[in-house]
């Protein structure tokens, strides 16, 4: 009866930001990022993406709550780069991995078609 | 501290080969990524890549065994043919319609008639028995008969126009009748599993396998056929020319020890070393049919593009200092 729609897991609430960022107080050039309905697929290459970036010096998810369909990304980086700044290339090259991935198959695709027919 | 400069690409270019693909299984060889993304595009396959799924129906007639709802469900859960279902939108989000069914944009509107006549058989209604109001979208069942029928059907395929019976909703008797209107939408198994295109996706690491040659043949043939057949699955075999050992099916392995625990207790340690290579992994996909196993994994790539696209940062957020990235500064 009071059970929460199903489409609350993966759909953002009106006035609700997808991603927010909050700078440590205490720390230089550490943040936290809070991304609204995504869980371990995203958070995980996101921290294993960062951790490829020398600049960073702690990268690291947590899905607070299984009921709380949100991630949290703890950035830490060095003063060359900034968390924001080692935040966006990560995606961009996660980005660019699967336009060049999405390529690889279509391409292998061809081949293994030819590989198939060797008259 | 030796730091590169910040805004340089740590970007990898995975390798892809294809061993085996047909219209509703794929294996495959990824290589030179991580672990993460193998499991990300997993993920992807089994619960976000979208298909179109039966998700209201209107009884109009139900003197069945089976109680509406009981009916409804098992609607639900039979495959429709989803090719097109990345270019819909949403009900949720269609602004076109308020999600009755009327709209050619977000869903697809079924029918099904059937009664009982016949005194001494039980009449079997299938999803063979709905009717589809959009030809791309019908039973997979139905769509397989009649690709078999001009033709067009994948050549590796083995079963006959006879194998499409049909996916089982009730049985009647005489004189019980089912009619209904469904309405099929647009969603993601994130939501309810019966939109989900994968009958199963997994991938495991490829392992490689190092037999100690030397020490190997410090042992007899008796102890070589008692190593080999310690382990449980047929990875090792024993060559009857040259007695050597050798590895038959490297996959076949499942990271059991059970060799290595075998070795050590013939006072042989180190005759075997078998590690996972982290970069290299080995794919199965197998879909319900709903789409292909290749529209799958493509569909899987573009649909965590567009999950990444969306967690970028806007440039209202504040503090944005990667905008040297948007002006092209390296
Ligand atoms: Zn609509």
């Amino acid at each position: 009866m009071n059970a929460p729609d199903r489409y609350e897991r993966f759909v953002v609430p009106e006035g609700t930001k997808k991603v927010s960022f909050e700078k440590d107080t205490k720390i230089m050039n550490a943040a936290s990022f809070t991304i609204e309905r995504e869980d371990h697929t995203i958070g995980n290459i996101l921290r294993m993406q960062l951790h490829r970036d020398p600049n960073v010096l702690f990268a690291g998810y947590k899905l607070p709550h299984p009921l709380q369909y949100k991630i949290i990304v703890r950035i830490h980086t060095a003063s060359q780069s900034s968390p924001t700044q080692a935040y966006n290339q990560a995606i961009n090259d996660l980005d660019s991995e699967l336009e060049n991935l999405k390529q690889a198959f279509e391409d292998e695709k061809n081949r293994f078609e030819e590989r198939k027919q060797p008259y | 501290m030796d730091r590169s400069a910040a805004g340089v690409s740590y970007q990898r270019f995975p390798r892809v080969r294809i061993r085996e693909l047909k219209d509703d299984y794929a294996k495959f060889e990824l290589r030179d990524t991580d672990a993460s993304m193998a499991n990300a595009l997993r993920r992807v396959m089994i619960a976000e890549v979208p298909t179109v799924a039966i998700d209201l129906v209107e009884i109009e007639s139900n003197s069945s065994v089976l109680n509406d709802e009981f009916i409804a469900h098992r609607l639900g859960l039979i495959p429709l043919t989803s090719s097109g279902a990345m270019g819909m939108r949403f009900s949720r989000d269609c602004d076109a319609c308020d999600g009755d069914g009327s709209c050619e944009h977000c869903s697809v509107e079924f029918h099904l008639a059937a009664r009982a006549t016949d005194a001494n058989k039980t009449l079997e209604v299938t999803s063979n028995d709905l009717r589809s109001t959009d030809p791309k979208v019908c039973p997979v069942d139905q769509a397989m008969a009649y690709q078999q029928a001009i033709g067009t059907a994948d050549p590796y395929d083995t079963s006959t126009a006879s194998d499409h019976r049909g996916i089982l909703i009730v049985k009647l008797r005489r004189g019980q009748e089912l009619r209904l209107r469904a309405i099929a939408r647009k969603g993601i198994a994130k939501d309810h599993a019966k939109w989900s295109p994968a009958a199963t996706v997994t991938f495991m690491y490829e392992p490689d396998i190092r037999i100690n040659e030397e020490l190997m043949e410090t042992l007899t043939l008796e102890e070589k056929t008692s190593w080999v057949e310690s382990s449980p699955t047929k990875v090792f075999d024993i060559d009857p020319n040259t007695q050597q050992v050798v590895v038959v099916d490297r996959e076949a392995y499942t990271y059991d020890d059970e060799v290595i625990k075998k070795a050590e207790a013939m006072g042989k340690p180190g005759l075997i070393e078998i590690s996972a290579k982290e970069d290299s992994f080995v794919f199965t996909v197998e879909t319900t049919g709903a789409i292909t196993a290749y529209e799958l994994i493509i569909n899987a790539i573009t649909v965590l593009r567009q999950k990444l696209d969306a967690v970028r940062l806007q440039e209202e957020d504040g503090d944005f200092t990667g905008l040297d990235a948007h002006l092209g500064v390296a």
